[in-house]
């Protein structure tokens, strides 16, 4: 129909053509001006046929729901609810509580509400975009040895993260997230576009269980997982830094959930992933793997908050193939009083320890491998004690921070008062001073240039970051 | 000890022993539905009976617009049969509680997922390009239908239609327990009617812009929020205009949620010679509000008190 409609206006013009030449100007008009409703009348009949194959496809649609559907009980006359559409599909599935069948398990399944709510022109996934800029003012001597807190970029205002991020449904038993992410991570401002994340999560597993694939964030710790731009303070904690390097855990693999059916929450991670980590699990071998795992638990207090607890720990080769162990300990509490939109009150914190081979030169020049243990943490608060008003936008936080080198001697502590300001909820500005004392500078920190002078760091820091679009709730 | 004795005995302690572990099976064989809102919870409950056990994840005084994901959630949603949500981006969070339940049942395009507002007329669909700019805004529409005691019929059948799917055998008791309950929607709605029908065409300010099938139900207008836009708070030049428009229209009620600035919509009020109240934005965010004809009770009843 389309074709024909198509064919019709291009002969049509092509037959009008010629004698229009010999017209003058007023003929012309006139008949550019029929043409032009004869095409609308032809439009119309065009959606009118459209129109009504549509209203007989739904008709046929409705007529071929299954025996089992239930009739439609009457409505009483006064409480007549507004016009409905079609009833929904139903197919009767085994009843619930029982364990499913190897035969429940393999039979394909309907997607019932895999097209709720979409309209037509709608996508079947969700768009965000977001935005975190970063302003950091420290001492030239810092810039000059890339002592700062955003090593290299000392005395810059640039884009740490502008990430595009799709999620959604891939059918009724996936949900895939992939996150593009462009940073300037050098003095030269050159932006750097990599891939974030990119995975997919089987989610209809049976006995609580899911699996994760592809590259993604480790479930490793509190922080670890959140992007950049959903940090409550402005730079990675000194001891993430430290003992993940700059961009944290991020590595490619497979990391496999597990909820018990109890009556408290337990989570059980388990993963297996290359060990890409340049600091801590530079191997890159699936089969010489980075192992994880992790446990969850959560105690709500209801009106007097909550706390998550959680334990984490990743094993691997350092890039010299040597052993490498972290473990993780880390809480949360978050106190929101009855009603409020946002916590008034929460703390974070997380406690690591690195125990790894590391290969020291001795005084002969003979390479030996010594086993390291270093430790640190960092400890925030934050406080946004109004509800309502022009203070409620205000947030003070606190965060400290202290750890040991995992691969060196020294050891580095940090303190920051910050302000945040959310004129929404979808924008988010941030002021900041941190100051970070270390105890002595390390070869490969390579603090050493100018005598040691990055020992004693102060930083202000400006954030901006916005969020455009859809963006998933964050977990607690 | 006779054996008659001993056969009594035994008797009675296996009866004992049994009693219990019966009403234990039972429970058992209960359905588990978790839904997002008390709003849905009571609903359910209307359609289910005794057949289910029903929990609502957001409490009555919490906003469901922004609910904080508490693996707590998650818990009651693990051992979930049907998760029933709102739906039109109110509680896109269920669907965060969902993936971390690791529940297949309930899922989005399983069975056990239960969209309520499947085929309902929303309102305040946007007809032009919406941005954030024009506040917090629900591009799909006014997502509060089920504040609206006529949308009852047609929530309730979604929620039987989900509920068939994953318990077909209880098909006629779930319809015989939803007629029961629309009956007695249909004897309220006279009631409601009769205490509004003198107001109809009043004008009304709301806070935030979720009363518009309440109100629209009982013929009443909506002139004016207290929020500049939706979700962002009134400045001083907005509550100017909004004081003026109150005077001119002899606006009578200004309404608000619960979680509400209710001390600057009570300053507003005074301004303008109106009544200010807190009406129950879900079921159970009010004292005597526990079920959902309470809800609509309390609410007709606050308004026709404001509006007289």
């Amino acid at each position: 129909m389309r074709a024909f409609v198509a064919t019709a206006v291009v002969l049509s013009l092509l037959a009008v053509t010629a004698p229009v030449r010999a017209q003058d100007a007023e003929t012309l008009r006139r008949e550019m001006e029929q043409m032009r409703k004869q095409f609308e009348a032809m439009q119309e009949q065009y959606k009118k046929a459209l129109d009504s194959m549509a209203e007989r496809l739904e008709r046929i649609e409705t007529r071929q729901e299954p025996a089992a559907a239930a009739p439609v009980p009457s409505q009483p006359a006064a409480a007549a609810p507004p016009p409905t559409l079609p009833a929904a599909v139903t197919t009767a599935q085994p009843a619930p509580g029982g364990m499913p069948s190897p035969m429940d398990l393999i039979r394909p399944r309907q997607p019932f509400a895999l097209y709720e709510r979409r309209g037509p022109g709608q996508l079947l996934f969700d768009v965000g975009i977001t935005g975190d800029f970063v302003g950091n003012l420290t001492q030239h001597n810092v810039q000059k040895n890339q002592g700062g807190s955003f090593p290299g970029l000392e005395n810059l205002f640039f884009p740490r993260e502008v990430e595009v991020s799709f999620f959604g449904q891939i059918d009724p038993y996936a949900r895939a997230e992939v996150r593009i992410e462009a940073s300037q991570d050098s003095r030269d401002g050159d932006l750097n576009l990599t891939l974030a994340e990119g995975n997919l999560t089987l989610m209809a597993l049976p006995y609580g269980t899911q699996l994760k694939m592809g590259k993604m964030r480790n479930r490793f710790g509190y922080l670890n997982e959140i992007h950049a731009h959903d940090w409550p303070f402005t730079d990675n904690p000194n001891v993430l830094q430290q003992f993940f390097g700059t961009d944290g855990l991020v590595e490619s693999g497979f990391e496999a959930t597990w909820v018990p059916p109890l009556p408290f929450y337990l989570q059980l991670l388990g993963g297996v992933f290359n060990g890409q980590n340049d600091v801590a699990f530079g191997r890159n071998q699936i089969s010489n793997p980075l192992a994880t795992g992790r446990v969850r638990t959560f105690f709500d207090f209801d009106e007097w908050g909550a706390l998550q607890l959680g334990a984490s720990v990743a094993a691997g080769q350092t890039p010299q193939q040597k052993n490498s162990t972290i473990i993780g300990w880390d809480a949360k509490y978050k106190f929101t009083p009855g009603g409020w939109q946002h916590a008034a009150f929460s703390v974070i914190g997380e406690y690591l320890m690195s125990l790894r081979d590391v290969v020291v030169t001795d005084s002969e020049g003979n390479d030996q491998t010594r086993f390291r243990n270093s430790q640190g943490f960092y400890v925030y608060a934050g406080l946004q004690p109004f509800n309502h008003g022009e203070l409620s936008k205000w947030l003070l936080g606190f965060r400290y921070d202290r750890t040991q080198y995992p691969a060196a001697s020294g050891t580095e502590w940090a303190w920051q008062p910050f302000l945040t300001y959310n004129p929404s909820e979808f924008l988010r500005f941030r002021l900041g001073y941190k100051q970070t004392t270390r105890s002595q500078c390390c070869s490969y920190l390579d603090f050493q240039d100018n005598g040691g002078s990055a020992k004693q760091v102060s930083e202000y820091f400006l954030q901006a970051t916005f969020v455009m679009g859809a963006h998933p709730a964050h977990p607690f | 000890m006779t054996m008659r004795r001993f056969l009594a005995i035994a008797l009675a302690a296996t009866t004992a022993w049994s009693a219990p572990g019966a009403q234990a099976v039972s429970a058992a064989d209960k359905l588990r539905i978790v839904t997002s809102t008390t709003d849905l919870k009571s609903l359910t409950e209307a359609v289910t009976g005794d057949l289910a056990e029903v929990d609502a994840m957001a409490r009555p005084n919490q906003n469901p617009h922004d609910l904080e994901v508490r693996p707590s959630l998650m818990v009651k949603v693990r051992r979930a049969d049907a998760m029933i949500v709102n739906g039109l981006e109110l509680d896109a969070w269920a669907d965060v509680v969902a993936q971390g339940a690791n529940n297949a049942n309930v899922i989005p395009g399983s069975p056990g997922h239960i969209d309520a507002s499947r085929g309902i007329l929303v309102l305040e669909v946007p007809k032009t390009r919406v941005d954030r700019s024009m506040g917090d805004v629900h591009p799909v529409g006014n997502p509060h239908y089920t504040l609206d005691p006529g949308m009852a019929p047609a929530v309730t059948q979604n929620i039987l239609e989900g509920l068939v799917r994953i318990a077909p055998q209880h098909r006629a008791a779930f319809e015989r327990n939803r007629q029961q309950f629309l009956a007695k929607i249909d004897d309220a709605m006279g009631r409601w009617n009769s205490m509004l029908a003198p107001y109809k065409g009043s004008p009304v300010v709301v806070n935030h812009p979720l009363w518009i099938y309440l109100l629209s139900r009982f013929g009443l207008v909506q002139v004016g929020t207290v929020e500049e836009r939706p979700g962002i708070p009134a400045t001083a030049n907005h509550i100017v205009k909004l004081v003026n428009l109150m005077k001119e229209d002899r606006v009578k009620a200004v309404i608000a949620e619960p979680w509400s600035d209710f001390k600057l919509v009570e300053r507003i009020a005074q301004e303008t010679g109106a009544k200010a109240a807190i009406l129950a934005a879900t079921v159970g965010s009010v004292k005597g509000t526990d079920t959902f004809i309470d809800t609509v009770d309390f609410n007709v009843k606050t308004l026709a008190q404001m509006l007289k």
